[in-house]
C-alpha cells in the first residue's frame, strides 16, 4: 500500500518525470496542480486522522415522523451491532432518519422526493414540540456530544435551529468539520439508499468512490486542464469563424489593398505577415493614382516674398547695369591695357615721342597722367563687370526659384483634380521670368518694372493654382485613407487574432496531451486506491451471496466526464460481462451494502458507527445469515446499527450465537413510542444458561460446566458493555479502550477489575468489591464463573444464575 | 423429529445425504413440487443423526436434549475441532425453519440446500472419528 501513503501530489509529480513527459506538457499539469491544490487539500484525508472516534450514545425524537412524545434509543457507544426491530409503522425508522437528519441536516430517503413526502415531517398527533438529538462520545471530549436540531411551530423543515454541546459549550457544527467526512464516508444508508447504491446513476457512485479515495485533486486537476483546453480550442477556432465575415468585407472594397489582403488569407495557408504590411500600407501597391495625388502634394513654391526680393534684386541690378551704360567696360580694360603698354614703353623710352601718333612727347608728366587715367579706367572696367555680373546672379536666382513644370501636371488625375489651371499658370510664369531674363540689359534707359509686376502677377496666379490643386490632391489622399483605415484596423485585429489562434491551437494540442496523460494516471492510481475497499467489497459480498449463483470480480472506476462510472465485474454463471439486470432486487441490494460497508468503515473515517435502515427487506434466508456475520463482523471494530422491521436477522444472530443487542420499538396509539431491551449478549448467555440448567437429562457436572462457561460469558459480556460505555463517554481513544480490553480478556478477574475498578492492576480488590456491591451472591456468582469451567460446583445452577444476572446488572449500573 | 437411539436406525447420516444429493441433482418421481422441503428433511436428519452418534462416545445423555442444549454443549467436546460447531449451527439455523410447512415461508432453493448438504457432509467427517462402529 506504498502507493496509498503517497500523497497524489507527489505521485503525479514522481510519474511526470518517470513517463518522460514532454516539458511543455509536464509544466501544464503542474500549473492544473497547483490551481487545484488548495481545494484538494480537504480531499486529501490524511492517515494522521485516525479510524472511528466519533460513537452514537442515544437518538431522542420528539414530535417527528412517526414519533409523537419524547423517545430515546439508547446505544452502547463502542464497537458492537444493536439490531433494533419493529414492526412497518413503529417509528423504528423515525428513529434512523432522525441521526440522519440532527448530523447531516439532510435525509437521502426524502432528498428526490416530492413537497407532498417532505410535508409529513412532523408527527400527525404531537407537532410541537418538534426536536431531535444525538448525542455522541468522541476521542478527546470528556462528556457527551450533544447535536440537536429544533423548529418552531410551523416553520419547514429546512429552517431548523441547530446547535451542537460538547464538554458544556455551545459549538457550531460547522466547527465541528464533520461536514466533510459525513458526505464522503456516508455511515448512513437507508433501504431506499440500498438499491440506488447499485442501481443509480453511474456517475453519482463513482464520483462517491473518487472522493472517498482522496482523488480530488485529480478530478479538480483534469477539470482545470479542460477548461484551458476548451478556452485555447476556442481562442484557436476564433481566426476561422470570423474570416468569412473579414472576407466579405475585403470583397466589398475597392481598394487594391483589399484584393492582396483577400489574396494573403483567402488560401489555406494565411500569409500573416503580408496581411500586417497591408493594414499598415498607406496606399495600395501599383496605385498609381496615390502616387500622383502624392507628387501632387509634394509641389513646393518658394514665397511670394522670396519672389518679389528676387525681382527687386533684378531689377536694381539692371540699374547698376544701366548706371555704367556709359563706360563700357571693355573700352576702359583696352585703353588701359594700351596705356599700360605704353606707360612701360615709356619707362625705357622716356622723353620719346609717341609711337602711335609722334605727336606728342612721353615724358615724365605724361606717364604720371597715364597711371592715373590707368587706374581710373581698370576701376571703371571693374565696376561694369560687378554690375553685370549681379545682373546675371539675380536672372539665375529668379529663373531658379521656381522649379520646372511638374511632370504629374500633365497627368490626369482623375475626376476630381483638374491640374489645367495650374500647369498653365506655370507656363505663364515661366514664360513671364523668360520674358523678363531674356532681354539684354537694355543699352539704355531702364528695366520696365510693368515686366516686374507681371511676373509678380504670374507668380501668384500659379501660387493660387497650385495650392488649390494641392489641397484637393490632399483631400482626395485623406478621403482615400478613411476608406481603408477601418478594413486596415480589421486585419491588423484579425491578424492578431489568427497570431493569437496559432498560439492556442500548439496550447490546446498541449493540454490535450495533458489531459490524456492525467486520466491515464488518474485510471492508474485510483484503481490502485480502490484495491483495498474493492477487496472488502469482495469479501462482504462473498460471505453474502450464499451460493448465488453471482460472482463479483474486481471493482473498477471507469470513463471520464458523463461516461465515468463504477465498473462491477459480475459473473453470472461464470459468464462474463453479465448485466446487473439479471442479479435479483435481493442480491441487488446485497451488492448495495458489499459497495457501501467499505466506505462507511474507511480507515480514514472519523466516525466509528454505521446505521443501516432495513437491509433485510428484500432479501431471501440465506443471505440473511450471510448477512448477520457481514455485520457482526463489522461490529467487531465499529458500532453498528441496524434497523429491521422483521425477526429474521435476530434470530440468525441468535442461531449463529453472533453477539448482538436487540432493541424492539413499539409504537401504540396518538405515536407514543416505547424502546425496550429485547436481548443483549449478556442476557442471551444467561437465557442460555438457564436453557441449560433445565436440562436434566444430562449429568450434573456437565450442565455445571456449560452454565459456568455461559455466566463466565454473560460477566465478560456486562464488562465489555461498561468499559466501552464508562471509557468512550471519557473521550479515551477507542484504540486505547479496545487494547485494554483485549489484555484483560484472558483472565474473568482482570475484566471485572477494568469494569468495576478502571484498572486490571487492582484485580486482586475485586473479591472485596463484589461484596461491597452486592453482598455474598455477586461474590460467589463471581468465584463460580472464574472457576468453574476447571471445577465444577456441584451446587444449585439455578441460583448461580441468578446471582450472576445480579452480578451483572450492578456492573452495569 | 426427536431424536431416537441411532443404532436402532437402519440408515446412516451418509446414506441421508446421498438420497438428498439425488434429490437435488435430478427429479425424482412422487415427491413432485414438494421436492426442496424433502431434501431439507433427509439433510436435517442427518444433521440430528450425526450429533446423535456424536453423543453416543461423549455424552450419551446429550442426544436426548433438545438442538438448543446441543449446540450450547457441542463447542465443549469439540475444542480439538472449533470449525464443528459453526457447521452444525449454521446447517441448523436454515434446516430448522425449511424442513416444516409454514403457511408463508417458501421452500428453499437449490442454492440454499447445496450449502447445508456441505455443512453437514463437512460436519460428519469431523465427527465421524468419536462414532461407534457398527460391527
Amino acid at each position: 500500500m506504498a502507493e496509498h501513503e503517497r500523497s497524489v501530489a507527489e505521485i503525479v509529480t514522481g510519474k511526470l518525470s518517470d513517463d518522460k513527459v514532454p516539458e511543455q506538457v509536464a509544466s501544464l499539469v503542474l500549473d492544473a496542480m497547483r490551481a487545484s491544490a488548495p481545494e484538494a487539500g480537504a480531499g486529501e484525508g490524511g492517515p494522521s486522522r485516525g479510524p472511528g472516534r466519533v460513537y452514537l450514545k442515544s437518538v431522542s425524537v420528539e414530535g417527528f415522523r412517526g414519533i409523537g412524545p419524547k423517545a430515546t434509543l439508547y446505544l452502547t457507544p463502542g464497537p458492537g451491532l444493536t439490531v433494533v426491530t419493529g414492526r412497518n409503522g413503529s417509528g423504528k425508522s423515525s428513529f434512523a432518519e432522525a441521526a440522519e437528519l440532527a448530523l447531516t441536516g439532510q435525509n437521502k430517503r426524502w432528498e428526490d422526493k416530492t413537497a407532498v413526502w417532505k410535508e409529513g415531517w412532523r408527527n400527525l398527533h404531537e407537532p410541537d414540540p418538534t426536536a431531535i438529538a444525538v448525542q455522541l462520545t468522541e476521542d478527546g471530549e470528556a462528556g457527551p456530544t450533544t447535536v440537536t436540531r429544533d423548529w418552531t411551530a410551523g416553520a419547514v423543515l429546512e429552517s431548523a435551529n441547530d446547535s451542537v454541546w460538547a464538554g458544556g459549550t455551545e459549538r457550531s457544527l460547522a466547527d465541528k468539520g464533520w461536514a466533510r467526512p459525513l458526505e464522503l464516508y456516508r455511515p448512513f444508508l437507508s433501504y431506499a439508499e440500498l438499491g440506488a447504491l447499485v442501481s443509480g446513476r453511474p456517475s453519482n457512485m463513482h464520483d462517491a468512490m473518487q472522493a472517498i479515495l482522496g482523488l480530488d485533486l485529480l478530478t479538480d486537476m483534469e477539470k482545470s486542464l479542460t477548461d484551458e483546453r476548451k478556452s485555447a480550442e476556442a481562442e484557436a477556432k476564433a481566426p476561422k469563424n470570423e474570416l468569412p465575415m473579414l472576407l466579405a468585407k475585403l470583397a466589398a472594397h475597392p481598394d487594391e489593398r483589399a484584393r492582396a489582403a483577400e489574396k494573403a488569407i483567402g488560401g489555406r495557408i494565411w500569409d500573416l505577415a503580408a496581411l500586417d504590411a497591408l493594414a499598415l500600407a498607406e496606399d495600395a501597391a501599383g496605385d498609381g493614382q496615390a502616387g500622383l495625388l502624392r507628387q501632387v502634394t509634394a509641389i513646393t513654391l518658394p514665397s511670394a516674398e522670396s519672389v518679389s526680393a528676387a525681382l527687386e534684386r533684378l531689377e536694381a541690378a539692371r540699374a547698376a547695369v544701366a548706371a555704367l551704360a556709359g563706360t563700357k567696360a571693355a573700352d576702359a580694360r583696352r585703353l588701359a591695357g594700351l596705356l599700360t603698354a605704353a606707360a612701360e614703353h615709356q619707362r625705357s623710352h622716356a622723353g620719346e615721342l609717341c609711337p602711335v601718333c609722334g605727336g606728342r612727347v612721353l615724358d615724365e608728366a605724361w606717364a604720371v597722367a597715364a597711371k592715373d587715367s590707368i587706374a581710373d579706367l581698370t576701376a571703371q572696367a571693374a565696376e561694369a563687370d560687378a554690375a553685370s555680373a549681379e545682373e546675371m546672379a539675380a536672372v539665375r536666382t529668379l529663373g531658379q526659384l521656381v522649379p520646372a513644370k511638374p511632370a504629374v501636371l500633365h497627368a490626369d488625375l482623375g475626376p476630381s483634380l483638374n491640374p489645367v489651371v495650374a500647369s498653365a499658370a506655370w507656363d505663364l510664369w515661366a514664360s513671364a521670368v523668360a520674358a523678363m531674363t531674356s532681354v539684354a540689359a537694355p543699352s539704355a534707359g531702364t528695366v520696365p518694372s510693368s515686366q516686374a509686376s507681371e511676373v509678380m502677377a504670374a507668380f501668384e496666379s500659379l501660387s493660387e493654382a497650385v495650392t488649390a490643386l494641392r489641397s484637393s490632391a490632399e483631400r482626395e489622399l485623406l478621403d482615400r485613407a478613411a476608406a481603408w483605415q477601418p478594413l486596415g484596423r480589421d486585419l491588423a485585429a484579425w491578424s492578431e487574432l489568427a497570431g493569437k489562434g496559432d498560439a492556442a491551437s500548439v496550447l490546446a494540442n498541449d493540454l490535450k496531451k495533458a489531459i490524456d496523460w492525467l486520466r491515464a494516471t488518474s485510471r492508474e492510481v485510483r484503481n490502485a486506491r480502490l484495491a483495498p475497499f474493492a477487496r472488502t467489497s469482495a469479501e462482504v459480498w462473498e460471505t453474502l451471496r450464499q451460493e448465488s449463483n453471482v460472482e463479483l470480480g474486481p471493482i473498477t472506476l471507469a470513463g471520464a466526464g458523463p461516461q465515468r462510472k463504477v465498473t462491477l465485474d459480475v459473473t453470472v454463471d461464470g459468464v462474463p460481462g453479465a448485466a446487473l439486470s439479471v442479479m435479483s432486487q435481493g442480491e441487488l441490494h446485497a451488492l448495495g451494502l458489499a459497495l457501501f460497508l467499505p466506505r462507511a468503515t474507511a480507515a480514514d473515517s472519523p466516525f466509528g458507527f454505521v446505521v443501516i435502515d432495513d437491509p433485510v427487506q428484500a432479501m431471501d434466508p440465506a443471505k440473511v445469515d450471510g448477512l448477520a456475520r457481514v455485520l457482526s463482523s463489522v461490529a467487531e471494530t465499529r458500532q453498528v446499527v441496524v434497523f429491521t422491521h422483521d425477526d429474521r436477522l435476530p434470530a440468525a444472530l441468535r442461531q449463529l450465537q453472533l453477539p448482538a443487542t436487540v432493541l424492539a420499538v413499539t409504537r401504540h396509539e396518538r405515536s407514543v413510542v416505547t424502546v425496550r431491551p429485547m436481548s443483549d449478549p449478556v442476557k442471551r448467555y444467561l437465557d442460555d444458561a438457564r436453557a441449560m440448567a433445565r436440562t436434566e437429562s444430562l449429568p450434573e457436572g456437565v450442565r455445571a460446566v456449560a452454565v459456568a462457561g455461559l455466566c463466565r460469558g454473560a460477566i465478560e459480556a456486562a464488562c465489555v458493555d461498561v468499559v466501552r460505555s464508562r471509557d468512550l463517554g471519557r473521550g479515551v481513544a477507542h484504540a486505547v479502550v479496545e487494547q485494554s480490553l483485549e489484555r484483560a480478556s484472558h483472565s474473568l478477574q482482570d475484566m471485572v477489575a477494568l469494569a468495576l475498578l478502571g484498572a486490571t492492576s487492582r484485580a486482586g480488590d475485586v473479591p472485596a468489591e463484589l461484596r461491597s456491591l452486592g453482598g455474598s451472591a455477586c461474590a460467589n456468582a463471581f468465584w463460580d464463573a472464574k472457576t468453574g469451567v476447571h471445577d465444577p460446583r456441584h451446587g444449585d445452577l439455578k441460583r448461580f444464575i441468578e446471582d450472576t444476572e445480579q452480578l451483572t446488572k450492578a456492573l452495569r449500573k | 423429529m426427536s431424536p431416537s437411539d441411532p443404532s436402532a436406525r437402519s440408515v446412516t447420516p451418509e446414506e441421508l445425504l446421498a438420497a438428498a444429493d439425488q434429490l437435488l441433482t435430478s427429479p425424482v418421481s412422487g415427491v413432485g413440487a414438494q421436492w426442496p422441503r424433502a431434501c431439507a428433511l433427509l439433510i436435517r436428519l442427518a444433521l440430528e443423526m450425526t450429533l446423535d452418534r456424536f453423543w453416543v462416545g461423549v455424552l450419551p445423555s446429550a442426544a436426548k436434549c433438545g438442538m438448543r442444549q446441543q449446540l450450547l454443549l457441542l463447542p465443549l467436546y469439540t475444542t480439538d475441532r472449533p470449525a464443528a460447531v459453526g457447521l452444525a449451527r449454521e446447517a441448523w439455523l436454515g434446516l430448522a425453519g425449511a424442513a416444516h410447512h409454514h403457511a408463508y415461508e417458501l421452500a428453499p432453493t437449490a442454492t440454499e440446500l447445496r450449502t447445508w448438504h456441505r455443512e453437514v457432509t463437512k460436519l460428519v467427517s469431523l465427527l465421524a472419528a468419536d462414532w461407534p462402529r457398527r460391527s
